[in-house]
């Protein structure tokens, strides 16, 4: 073969090479590691704490309530921040030492709140269009077992948390209405970790880990997209309970609070931005409210107590 | 790439092998180290953003919460997950390190390294720290729509890319692996075909150096006889175990071909012999290159047997050539010398070799080459055969040569030379002068002869009257000039005499004779009369000189007519040496005559034996003494010749030549002791002195 055919067969197969097989270098931004801090928060701007009891995870409850604090904020004129305290007792006690100004509670806590100082300024309309709400117990339709409450004797429940109304007290007090009492339960567990208590109850019933839920009202209707309802028979409903509460932490200035009390009911009275603000918080209007509002719910609480 | 052409042919199986592996190793694992490292970075990417994304998520919480242990917890788990995990870290909305995985401190050129695109896409930027190459994800942590911050998290690229560098080890691997099973494979490969190559080699160098006498191929375990169970032991094929059939031309079995290798062979292709011993193609190779050896060795012998006989009758032709005496030679068209004969050779003093090439304007003397190349392109153009008898000057004397020139014509009939024969014809010649000379002289001979016999009888006539008439007178004036008469008539009784003789009118008178009495009497006769003209006779006889027969009176006639012509060449005096000698291994007798006078001229010396050549003035000598001599010797069957001067050897006495003028002449007389003609001549010859008597 000629030379020429020889140069010109290893340029093409060094150009296949380069063209195939060359790992060309990406550009790389120039950083210095070494060159390090200890890093520092600032300290947060002096704001009124608004917070809501997490029975949802921290986004649901920011996302419901963006808005409204926007609103509050922008119309009282005072800088509002949310906080979000992981758990009911967190949120108890964070009342309890001033760091939360205006609590979002159900009534349940509520009467622990009262008990340090805090006061109902006003509470919310359901979604249902009451102002009140109700405990509702569930089992899996198939589950052959379970017909008739008396069967729920002797079955595992699932509840939302000890000091949830709607998730556990409401139907606590009407299992013992209805003569069954906590003994008569294989076991009574609660469900686990922060936040979206409601919903977890709904799915260890779907999964079949428990024989029996209980969940507040309009539960079902949020985790429609997770579960199956069909799957989901609702056993019994207990009686109706005043609904979720505004309160006002012991000390705070009435000044401000009326101020904030009148924009909150404001909402009430209807317009386009109270609708979307409304809506976002699946409320359907806020309504004044007294202390003396919530005495249904303590006397619920010492019944269960004596239990 | 002539280093390349010298390698051995199994090491360029095993280079091309290799070549071949590695070029498909490098076409095919540099694309796939490429792919596996662009999928190993577009893995990395993917696995980055999902950590990013996840940590974004998992944050939003404790970000609203402000739970800066979770956070913690959730950047120093994620950088425990992996152990490409650089580090991870969350900031506020305001570029605030919330928390971050790094121990000790916070390399804060991090914060603004990155940040995610806009509308809050994920951005991936490669870092270069010095050390090693991060790829950085930013992704915010949003919550309803709201970025409450930044999720960051680190994949070391270094860390990343072991695996591709792992991968890179083991296509690496397994090309060096392929490469040395490949040329184990290849070696092995290239043995099994250069072995046989090999033998062809050998055989090949064994057949340049003569030996056609190998064989390359293998015989079979099964011939076509055993094949095709045949019987036809006059087929050249049977019992040929060197050469498979299809080789071998004029076989016989029916389905041949018959006709010579490789025509024959698709007569083959079918038949059962073929299928069962034809081979791969170096078996074919060899086993063609047997026959061809075969073929090759038939074709040599013949060629040699050809050779034997072109050289033979090159040979006979050579000597054909070189034994005659005629001067042969050949010209091509462009009058070029291409052959000669060795005579033409040696007549232009050259060797046979040095001829061939050359012109006759290298061989020849200008004037004569120009004629000769005149004459060989007159043959060329017209094509007919010339002759001509030419004369050319040589040595002493002149050459006379005929010439035959002829056109040579090749196959097509075009004159592409001439062929150029030249015999030396000067001795014809010198025969055609004598034959006309001797013509001339019978001619002259009998004229003379028959004048002189008529002149005889007058002249006896006026001698007998003088001599009377002397007698009648009284001594006086009368008296003396009628003695005057008979003197002058007794000289032209001699001279008729002379003519007689060399007419042949006398009859020899031949008888047993001693030569050196006849020689000796004639000395006798004329040594008194030579002494008074101071010449000298020094005689060297030999003794042992045998009884000769011949004519004394007529060898007398000789001796008298070179002694006298001795003292006639030396005027001023001299010596006459006379010697004799007998030679008994020749049979013959020979006597010499020697003289110290002027000796002859050498372009004469040819012509003294002619009739009436004289040197002499007129009135001296009749030019008849030599030519008389030399009749009568050559009737005794002898030879006379001349030398001039006398030759060194010849032994003149010394001392008595010394002093001596001129170089003188020797006339050397060689008669035969017995020349045959005395048995079948001796009646007659008896009868004619009979007769005279």
């Amino acid at each position: 073969m000629r030379k020429e055919y020889w140069a010109v067969g290893l340029a093409a197969l060094a150009l296949l090479i380069l063209a195939v097989g060359w790992d060309r270098e990406e550009p790389a931004t120039r950083v210095d590691l070494s060159r390090r801090v200890d890093i520092t928060l600032k300290t947060q701007t002096e704001a009124i704490t608004y917070a809501y009891l997490p029975q949802y995870s921290h986004s649901i409850s920011f996302e419901r309530h963006r808005l409204l604090v926007e609103y509050l904020s922008r119309v009282t004129g005072y800088p509002f921040r949310q906080v979000f305290p992981d758990t009911f007792d967190e949120h108890v006690k964070m009342v309890e030492r001033g760091e939360i100004d205006i609590s979002f509670s159900n009534p349940f806590i509520y009467i622990r709140l009262a008990r340090a100082g805090a006061r109902a300024f006003a509470r919310i309309v359901e979604e249902s269009g009451r102002p009140d709400f109700y405990s509702q117990i569930i089992c899996r339709k198939d589950n052959r077992a379970i017909h008739t409450l008396e069967d729920c004797r002797g079955k595992r429940w699932i509840a939302v948390d000890p000091s949830s109304a709607g998730g556990f007290v409401f139907a606590l007090d009407y299992f013992q209405s209805h003569g069954i009492k906590r003994g008569d339960f294989t076991e009574i567990a609660f469900a686990p970790g922060p936040g979206g208590k409601q919903e977890k109850v709904v799915l260890a019933v779907y999964a079949g880990k428990y024989d029996i839920g209980s969940v507040r009202n309009g539960t079902l209707e949020l985790v429609k997209n997770k579960v199956d309802l069909d799957a989901i028979r609702v056993l019994a409903e207990s009686r109706p309970y005043p609904g979720w509460v505004y309160a006002v932490r012991r000390g705070f200035d009435p000044n401000k609070l009326e101020a904030i009390r009148e924009a909150m009911l404001r909402l009430d009275a209807g317009g386009p931005e109270a609708a979307a603000i409304l809506e976002a918080a699946h409320f359907k209007g806020i309504i004044p409210a007294t202390d003396a509002d919530y005495d249904p719910i303590r006397s619920l609480a010492g019944r269960i107590s004596q239990e | 790439m002539h280093a390349l052409q010298r390698l051995k042919f199994s090491t360029k199986i095993n280079l091309g092998t290799t070549g071949i592996v590695l070029f498909l190793s490098l076409v095919m694992g540099a694309p796939v180290a490429r792919v596996a490292s662009q999928a190993l970075v577009d893995e990395v990417k993917m696995r980055g953003r999902v950590l990013a994304e996840s940590l974004s998520v998992r944050s939003a919480d404790p970000v609203l919460a402000q739970d800066f242990l979770r956070l913690k917890n959730l950047v120093d788990d994620l950088r425990g997950v992996s152990g490409d995990i650089e580090y991870a870290f969350i900031l506020d909305k305001a570029g605030g390190v919330l928390a971050h995985s790094y121990p000790k401190g916070f390399p804060v050129d991090l914060i603004t390294a990155n940040a995610p695109g806009p509308g809050g896409a994920l951005s991936v930027r490669l870092l270069d720290s010095g050390d090693e190459r991060i790829y950085d994800f930013a992704v915010p942590v949003r919550v309803a729509g709201e970025s409450f911050g930044t999720a960051r998290v680190g994949l070391s690229w270094s860390r990343a890319r072991a695996p591709v560098e792992r991968l890179g080890g083991i296509i690496l691997g397994l090309a060096g692996g392929g490469l040395f099973v490949s040329v184990v494979l290849s070696t092995i490969f290239a043995r099994q075909v250069t072995r046989r190559l090999n033998v062809l080699r050998t055989h090949a160098a064994e057949m340049v150096t003569g030996n056609l006498d190998m064989q390359a191929g293998g015989e079979l375990a099964r011939n076509c006889w055993d094949i095709m169970d045949c019987d036809r032991k006059e087929c050249p094929a049977y019992g040929d175990k060197r050469r498979r059939c299809w080789y071998v031309a004029g076989t016989l079995c029916l389905e041949c071909d018959g006709g010579p290798f490789p025509q024959k062979l698709e007569s083959c292709r079918e038949c059962p012999v073929y299928l069962t011993n034809a081979g791969d193609e170096i078996q074919d190779l060899t086993e063609t290159f047997d026959a061809m050896a075969m073929t090759l060795k038939t074709h040599i012998a013949e060629l040699r047997e050809a050779e034997k006989v072109l050289t033979r009758q090159q040979q006979i032709m050579r000597t054909i050539l070189d034994v005659t005496p005629d001067l042969v030679s050949l010209l091509d068209e462009h009058l070029v010398y291409q052959a000669c004969n060795r005579a033409f050779a040696a007549s232009v003093s050259r060797e046979v070799d040095e001829v061939v090439g050359k012109t006759d304007a290298d061989l020849f003397p200008a004037e004569l080459a120009a004629g000769r190349t005149e004459a060989n392109r007159r043959v060329l153009v017209t094509g007919e055969r010339f002759q001509t008898e030419t004369r050319r000057e040589a040595g002493h004397g002149e050459r006379w040569f005929h010439t035959v020139q002829v056109p040579v014509f090749d196959r097509d009939g075009r004159i592409v030379g001439v062929l150029r024969t030249a015999r030396d014809v000067t001795q014809i010649k010198d025969y055609q002068d004598q034959l006309i000379q001797a013509q001339k002289m019978e001619s002259l001979g009998k004229l003379a002869g028959g004048v002189a016999h008529e002149i005889n009888t007058p002249l006896g006539i006026i001698l007998g009257y003088a001599q009377l008439l002397q007698e009648d007178v009284p001594e006086g004036q009368v008296r003396e000039d009628l003695g005057t008469i008979e003197r002058q008539a007794k000289v032209c009784r001699k001279i008729v005499a002379d003519l007689l003789g060399f007419s042949r009118q006398s009859r020899s008178a031949k008888r047993d004779m001693c030569l050196n009495n006849s020689v000796m009497e004639t000395v006798t006769l004329v040594r008194h009369s030579f002494e008074l003209d101071r010449v000298r006779i020094v005689t060297d006889l030999d003794e042992r000189m045998p009884v000769l027969y011949g004519d004394p009176d007529k060898l007398r006639q000789v001796w008298m007519n070179l002694l006298t012509n001795a003292r006639d060449a030396m005027p001023g005096g001299g010596m006459v040496f006379v010697r004799t000698r007998l030679d008994t291994g020749a049979q013959k007798v020979t006597v010499w005559v020697a003289d110290t006078g002027s000796g002859i001229e050498p372009a004469i010396l040819g012509r003294i034996f002619d009739p009436f050549f004289s040197t002499k003035p007129v009135g001296k000598g009749t030019g008849l003494g030599l030519a008389v001599s030399f009749g009568i010797i050559k009737e005794h069957g002898g030879d006379i010749s001349a030398h001039s001067p006398a030759p060194a050897d010849f032994g003149l006495p010394r001392g008595e030549a010394a002093g001596e003028q001129g170089a003188g002449s020797v006339f050397e007389v060689a008669l035969p002791l017995d020349h045959g003609e005395r048995d079948d001549e001796a009646a007659p010859e008896d009868g004619g002195a009979a007769k005279k008597e």
